[in-house]
């Protein structure tokens, strides 16, 4: 039978649907009776989810500008030297 | 299913596309671009480097990607060639700052966590709160997230790069792994022992208010 600790080694495996037929099954089946792993296994989601929610990444408007500049000046480096060799 | 937010992705036809105007140099294809994969990148490279260098790399990715571009067979897909690049110049900035410190394959728990089981494999000090707070809200609080940068930043590297490209830029296993150079079992490992030092951040602070 599958004890709280096994769940525990597996619980990113179920969140992600890593898990096959069977060994989910057992984890769905454990969770039913044992209220601390489905605390577990939510607040893990949870922590996962807060991690989506952190890192996505935003950058400025100016940053960008920036960006397109040296793009901009690297890609007229680049046609002049095209147009050298031609 | 779990609610997350799907990433603005390029549609197949129209990223073929966008590839081949890259290729020709087309200035307007470039802003496009770099509005796009910039502030994915950026969280690639923030995963490694402070701010302003992060903000560098970037840059000096999207000048190094004028020329690559002509060798890129969109094989991988843009968003994940670009991670890679960015990962690859991150991490050879840093090899000489900090060594990394091997993550234990064969443990799957945390040492904190294993701790938390009696001999018969049961909770000894099973989880007390349950994050009831959505993702959103839980955010909102500035402590709690300066508190998770830090921990973020405290990750082992290869811990902290799985992290961010699985969870923050919903990449595929089989692109972080191609990213990383890692196998998908480690891989698994990797993201298991990183959440649940997450998991237990949380917990501290939600009890103690605490980092
Ligand atoms: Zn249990």
């Amino acid at each position: 039978m599958l004890m709280c600790r096994d769940l525990a080694e597996i619980a990113s495996d179920y969140i992600d649907g890593e898990l096959n037929g069977p060994r989910s099954l057992s984890v769905k089946m454990h969770l039913m009776i044992c209220k601390d792993c489905r605390t577990f296994i939510g607040n893990l989601r949870a922590s996962s989810n807060l991690l989506s929610a952190h890192s996505s990444g935003k950058a400025d408007e100016e940053f960008l500008r920036r960006i397109d500049e040296r793009v901009a000046e690297a890609l007229s480096v680049r046609k002049n030297k095209g147009s050298d060799s031609e | 299913m779990d609610g997350k937010p799907m990433n603005n992705t390029v549609q197949p036809e129209s990223e073929a596309s966008l590839i081949e105007d890259l290729k020709q140099g087309d200035s307007t294809a470039y802003q496009k671009a770099v509005r796009e994969f910039s502030p994915g990148m950026l969280a690639v490279a923030r995963f490694y480097l402070d701010h302003s260098s992060a903000e560098e790399i970037v840059q000096d990715c999207w000048v190094t990607v004028i020329d690559a571009v002509q060798k890129f067979e969109g094989r991988s897909g843009l968003k994940t060639w670009l991670h890679r690049i960015v990962a690859n110049r991150c991490k050879n900035r840093l090899r000489t700052a900090n060594r990394e410190i091997a993550t234990d394959f064969s443990e799957t728990l945390e040492p904190e966590l294993a701790n938390r089981f009696n001999s018969k494999g049961r909770w000894d000090l099973p989880p007390k709160l349950q994050f009831h707070d959505s993702a959103d809200r839980l955010m909102e609080n500035g402590a709690l997230s300066d508190c998770l940068d830090k921990h973020l930043s405290a990750l082992p590297e290869t811990q902290r790069s799985a992290l961010m490209l699985y969870e923050a830029h919903q990449h595929k296993s089989d692109d972080v792994c191609n990213i990383l150079d890692v196998s998908a079992s480690n891989l698994r490992v990797l993201l298991h022992r990183a959440r649940q030092k997450i998991f237990l951040m949380v917990e501290t602070f939600q009890e103690t208010g605490e980092c």
